[in-house]
């Protein structure tokens, strides 16, 4: 038993340094299977040298089942602050170097407490996720523990940004930790992210599936929706994570860092001739005319393998951080649905906690019909996007690249839905309907009873066309503040923005709104 | 034998390939019209047209298969 100070102080050491080190199997294990371990992470992520660790020689109080023995300092999880881009973080890493990252009660305590602590001091947490599972031995406690976890998630959401990366197995209830949080990044080929596992599955629906069919990145990014970014290894997911934050203030009372830029805020854009077909028909890539209006071409796609025909993510302009809404007419026509629609409100709030300025672009053909959307509550869904739009007080600005048909210009943020600016382009198409399908109705009778009814259909489509084509409709009646060039698009857009910075909108007090989930 | 399917109900507008054609994954097989717009259906892979299903002027549903290749 050491009994002088500067014993203890030695032992203290001693173990410090033996925690850090780490378990030599367990690691060449780790890093065998192509991944980091949590400290190795928490080191590539933050500024060098700036983490501070935090309840590092924590252990489970639990003895039972041989925990007695296998407990370790740290509890299996990494936890403290730093640094990312000189800015105040708090982060948790799980260690599956030590006791399999398993959740007992001191791992979650410690995780709780980070979320807490990041939400009162106003700075944004990252959680990085490499578990087996709640750790059985310990019972309810950590049943419990869990549970603080859940709710320190929960009630910080929208106070500071909430980043997870899965990194390795995040299984079980404890999925929903990330879940609970704004932005979900999945590592390929060594995430999984589940609620009930293979095994059970078999049990149950006698259904058998793998891992990585069941939860993997690719499931994730393409089927479900739950993840938001995909990287190709532990350092790439670490880099998105920067890159994201840096686009997101500290906290919801700040705003977005503005950055210097070397792109010319009055840049005039060559042409747009080549991204956007004049013909209607013709579909395009509309990210292409993201990248040519942000600053140095760099669009931050958020989702983009899910829900493909609307795109979200973020961009700068001279500097300042804006969320991009746009309808991909690549992908459905560019049609409104179920999933795009969730994927469009969940980003717009974000946006809007976060004081991000949205920019919408338009070019949609309506809702996708079918029994199918129908019948997977489009209604339901649909209204999401509305109501987030109308809730948002940020600047919001919109533009029209093209056609706006029927009902789905008001989820695309119209003036009426609380645009605050609105601009079409000269080959603007704004109309109840299409076309084929206006004179349709409108020349029913008409059309049936003539003598040429091929000739008079063309005719009146002539004249449906004549009449909604271009901008002429939209200026008169106020619908939009201006018809602008593509060329000019930039420049206009960056004008509207600084002119919005200030912007202030109250809102009527209440507890909350209920947002149709 | 991959199968590859229309993204949403339309009717087929022209054949961009002819069986035994090798595409590279993504390049356009069919051109569909649907939401008065023209919609590619594109290889899920690259590989050799080996099959193709529909005519121009079929109407497909949504995920049915329009061609085999491999």
């Amino acid at each position: 038993m050491p009994k002088t100070i500067s014993e203890i102080t030695k032992k203290l050491q001693a173990l410090k340094d033996k925690t850090r080190r780490g378990e030599e199997k367990a690691i060449a294990k780790q890093h065998a299977e192509g991944k980091l371990t949590a400290r190795e992470r928490i080191e590539k992520l933050l500024d060098a040298g700036t983490f501070v660790e935090e309840f590092m020689l924590a252990e489970t109080p639990a003895t039972d089942f041989g925990m007695a023995e296998r407990k370790r300092p740290t509890d299996g999880v990494i936890m403290g602050y730093g640094k990312i881009d000189g800015r105040t973080v708090y982060v948790f890493a799980q260690d599956f170097t030590v006791i399999a990252g398993t959740v007992g009660a001191a791992h979650a305590e410690k995780i709780a407490y980070c979320i807490e602590t990041a939400r009162k001091v106003g700075v944004p947490v990252i959680g990085l996720y490499d578990s087996a599972g709640a750790r059985i031995q310990e019972g309810l406690d950590v049943t419990r523990a869990i549970g603080k976890v859940f709710y320190q998630n929960s009630i910080t959401s929208g106070a500071v940004p909430q980043i997870s990366a899965i990194m390795g197995p995040c299984i079980g209830v404890a999925a929903y930790s990330p879940a609970l949080t704004d932005f979900i990044v999945m590592v390929k080929g060594t995430s999984q992210l589940f609620i009930t596992g293979p095994s059970v599955i078999k049990e149950v629906t006698g259904e058998e599936v793998s891992m990585e069919d069941l939860g993997g990145a690719k499931v994730h990014s393409e089927v479900s929706g739950v993840a938001d970014l995909v990287a190709s290894n532990d350092e790439d997911s670490l880099r998105q994570i920067r890159k994201l934050l840096a686009y997101i203030p500290s906290n919801a009372s700040q705003h977005p860092l503005r950055t210097a830029t070397t792109d010319d805020p009055a840049r005039i854009i060559d042409s747009m001739d080549d991204l956007v077909p004049e013909d209607s028909r013709k579909p395009y890539d509309v990210r292409n005319v993201i990248r040519r209006i942000v600053d140095n071409d760099d669009f931050f796609e958020l989702k983009a393998k899910w829900a493909r025909n609307l795109v979200t993510g973020f961009g700068r302009m001279d500097g300042r951080s804006v969320g991009f809404v746009a309808n991909q007419p690549m992908f459905l026509a560019g049609s409104l649905d179920v999933d795009c629609s969730d994927k469009a409100a969940r980003f717009i709030r974000f946006c809007d906690a976060f004081n991000i300025p949205i920019i919408t672009l338009v070019d949609v053909p309506g809702y996708l019909p079918g029994t199918k959307q129908e019948r997977s509550g489009i209604i339901r869904h649909g209204a999401k996007m509305l109501y987030a739009y109308a809730e948002a007080s940020v600047p919001k600005i919109t533009l029209y690249l093209r056609k706006g048909y029927g009902g789905a210009k008001q989820a695309m943020c119209t003036r009426e839905m609380g645009a605050d600016q609105l601009f079409v382009w000269p080959g603007v198409e704004l109309a109840v309907m299409g076309a084929a399908g206006a004179v349709g109705v409108l020349y029913k009778k008409e059309i049936e009873q003539a003598a040429n009814p091929d000739e008079v259909r063309r005719q009146k489509l002539d004249e449906f066309s004549e009449k909604f084509s271009g901008p002429f409709e939209a200026v008169a009646k106020q619908y939009a503040h201006g018809a602008i060039l593509p060329a000019e698009t930039r420049v206009r857009l960056i004008q509207a923005l600084e002119m919005l910075q200030t912007k202030q909108e109250d809102r009527p007090r209440k507890k909350h709104g209920l947002i149709p989930v | 034998m991959t199968p590859v399917t229309s993204p949403m109900v339309g009717k087929i507008l022209n054949m961009q390939v002819k069986v035994g054609d090798k595409v590279n994954e993504d390049d356009t097989i069919i051109v569909m019209e649907a939401m008065k717009m023209e919609i590619p259906i594109v290889a899920p892979a690259s590989g050799t047209i080996k099959e193709i299903k529909v005519a121009v002027g079929d109407m497909v549903e949504s995920e049915s298969i329009v061609a085999l290749m491999e």
